[in-house]
């Protein structure tokens, strides 16, 4: 297998080509920002251009590729006259990522228009075949946004997950990421005084305020994970083959998987979210161990038994 | 490197421009950089370029060099080589790049590369202030993709059987991606992680998709609404506490600060009952009468499995 590097480096140099020969006098400087390129990197990648060609390989069957001042010069490349064709995953991810900002509330007109050109052009037979939905609350996502830009400090009244309670905190929005079908906002929270992640639909009531925060410089991508800790609960408890769903939504360890189960270890800050779990799960799972659990989930059923018998 | 990268515009370059399909041992002949290898090291050098090729989206195809298909060869047909250029104005350009960095799929933003190829990429100012990961491993998918949009058939298993169908459509909802096909017993839809053993027929354009096929019409909003149950309408009432909050995942107008009742269209009893006994104590099913005794009796099942 060929490694990645040659792989990208080869692919690069294929969307250069046409760009240059398409455009009369293409500047380095945009060249460079186009395709992420240095200036070494560039003048080596023309070097190699220089020396491909057709079959005879004499000066007048090579490509011509240099840089004249501060433009790039390609020449005799008639090939390469237009862009190549997209894998499937780059045009699925492109155009999924164009539908999927659009569905959010988030796009814009031009972003429309894009979407639209490369439907027609990627996908034969129109846009029938593609559909992203990633839908949330877009006017919540939308000030959410705004206040990640500018940074502005967000009070919200926020139902937990964890503990079926609402809170008022003054929280520093990150990120806003969606993962799973859902919506969170990624930050820092003053009432804890730590980072958290706050799912965007529990928000029931938000303000931007106008106090401004310092964002850490070192923040890398922004992702969604939950961290156990010591403080946790734990329940062991085995699936039926129906219920497997639940490892593709929780954050679960599989201790063992078989045809007739899978028997996960469920830990959560509270019993509440596993408790939930096995009432709406029914028959399809059995609680092996987990005594939280356990009196979290009759304390519930026997609530809900007096209204439905 | 340097002379993997060359050789392999050079092959490229050859395969676009000669008219008929070209032999392995043309290819050796002519193409710069092959001529001096022993035979095992040609043949094991040619595999890896022509799969770089293939990776890197180039239509590389076999075909008969002779109309009584004796012999087989390479080419790249310049048509597919290309696309249609899209014609990208510079702002849609820059928007694509926009959403293209803040949407992952298969644990990479995959749109960046492609709109490498349609004019490059705009640098970002930074981290994103939103993100999309649109999940999902890449291979099946990517097939998937293929399969849509050149309408060829599709065989897999899933669930335990084999299912064969015409693509129709792929969609994302929810956090998972869907195939959407049509089968002997109708339309039906499948989750694409489930899915294995997938075959991608060799023919393209092999169906037709209707021309009134929307996949937002073929793909229910809420799990409950797409299953084979007897279609009734439950009511369900929402205490005050929850109660904006199902409001607002049910798309209708939120209760104020009083709670929410509401008529839900269900077919499928046992997505529906998970969905309500999620809330926990804060909702309740008010009829008709026979679902309310089968939430009854998951409630009663859940306490059962717990001893």
């Amino acid at each position: 297998m060929t490694s990645d590097r040659t792989a990208n480096r080869l692919s690069r140099i294929l969307a250069l080509i046409p760009y240059v020969l398409a455009k009369d006098g293409a500047k380095v400087s945009d060249i460079v920002e186009r395709f992420g390129y240095t200036e070494a990197e560039l003048t080596r990648d023309l070097n190699t251009v220089f020396f491909c060609g057709l079959p005879g390989y004499t000066p007048g069957d090579l490509m011509e590729a240099y840089i004249d001042g501060d433009e790039v010069v390609i020449d005799a490349a008639d090939y390469f006259a237009r862009p190549p064709r997209l894998t499937s995953m780059e045009a699925l991810g492109l155009i999924a990522a164009g539908m999927a900002i659009l569905g959010s509330g988030q796009g814009s007109p031009e972003l429309e228009k894009a979407v639209d050109k490369l439907t027609k052009s990627l996908l034969p037979d129109g846009g029938a075949a593609i559909d992203v939905d990633v839908s949330g609350d877009s006017k919540n996502l939308a000030a959410l946004k705004m206040a990640a830009t500018q940074r502005r400090v967000v009070r919200i009244t926020y139902r937990s997950l964890t503990h079926e309670e609402e809170t008022l905190r003054d929280i520093e929005p990150w990120a806003v990421v969606t993962t799973l079908g859902n919506w969170y906002v990624q930050g820092h929270c003053r009432m804890v005084d730590a980072e958290r992640v706050f799912r965007v639909d529990r928000i029931r009531q938000m303000e931007v305020l106008d106090e401004e925060f310092e964002r850490p410089s070192d923040l890398t991508e922004p992702g969604i994970g939950y961290t156990p800790s010591d403080d946790d609960i734990a329940a062991r408890i085995m699936l039926s083959p129906s219920a497997r769903w639940v490892l593709d939504y929780y954050p679960v360890d599989v201790l063992e998987e078989t045809k007739t189960g899978t028997e996960i270890r469920f830990t959560s800050p509270d019993a509440e979210i596993p408790a939930r779990l096995l009432l709406r799960l029914g028959p399809e799972a059995r609680l092996l161990e987990g005594e939280e659990v356990r009196a979290r989930l009759v304390s519930i059923a026997e609530t809900l038994l007096t209204r439905y018998r | 490197m340097q002379n993997v990268v060359e050789r392999v515009i050079n092959l490229l370059i050859y395969l676009l421009d000669s008219p008929n399909p070209v032999t392995a041992e043309q290819v050796r002949q002519t193409v710069a950089g092959y001529g001096e290898q022993s035979d095992e090291a040609f043949h094991r050098m040619f595999e890896r370029d022509k799969d770089l090729l293939k990776r890197m989206g180039v239509p590389l195809e076999l075909k008969a060099t002779d109309k009584w298909e004796i012999d087989f060869g390479y080419t790249v047909d310049p048509d597919r080589y290309a696309i249609p250029d899209p014609r990208l104005t510079e702002q849609e350009r820059v928007a694509l790049s926009v959403a293209a960095r803040m949407v992952r799929l298969g644990g990479v933003n995959a749109g960046l590369a492609g709109l490498l190829k349609l004019g490059g990429v705009e640098v970002g100012a930074g981290i994103e202030p939103l993100a999309a990961d649109l999940g999902a491993e890449g291979t099946v998918l990517g097939d998937l993709y293929v399969a849509v949009t050149e309408r060829r058939r599709l065989e897999f298993d899933y669930a335990g059987s084999k299912r064969l169908l015409d693509p129709y459509a792929i969609a994302h909802r929810r956090g998972h991606w869907y195939l959407i096909g049509h089968t002997v017993d109708g339309e039906r839809v499948y989750r694409v992680d489930r899915i294995s053993a997938l075959e991608v027929g060799k023919e393209a354009g092999a169906f037709e998709r209707p021309k009134h096929f929307q996949v937002k019409r073929a793909m229910s909003t809420h799990p409950w609404e797409a299953g084979t149950d007897e279609t009734v309408d439950a009511t369900v009432r929402f205490d005050p506490d929850v109660a904006w909050w199902a409001a607002r995942h049910l798309g209708v107008e939120g209760p104020g600060d009083g709670p929410l009742e509401v008529e839900l269209p269900v077919a499928n009893r046992d997505a529906f009952i998970g969905w309500v006994l999620g809330f926990g104590p804060d909702a309740e099913v008010l009829g008709p009468a026979e679902l309310r005794q089968q939430v009854l009796a998951r409630i009663e099942a859940a306490v059962r499995a717990a001893q």
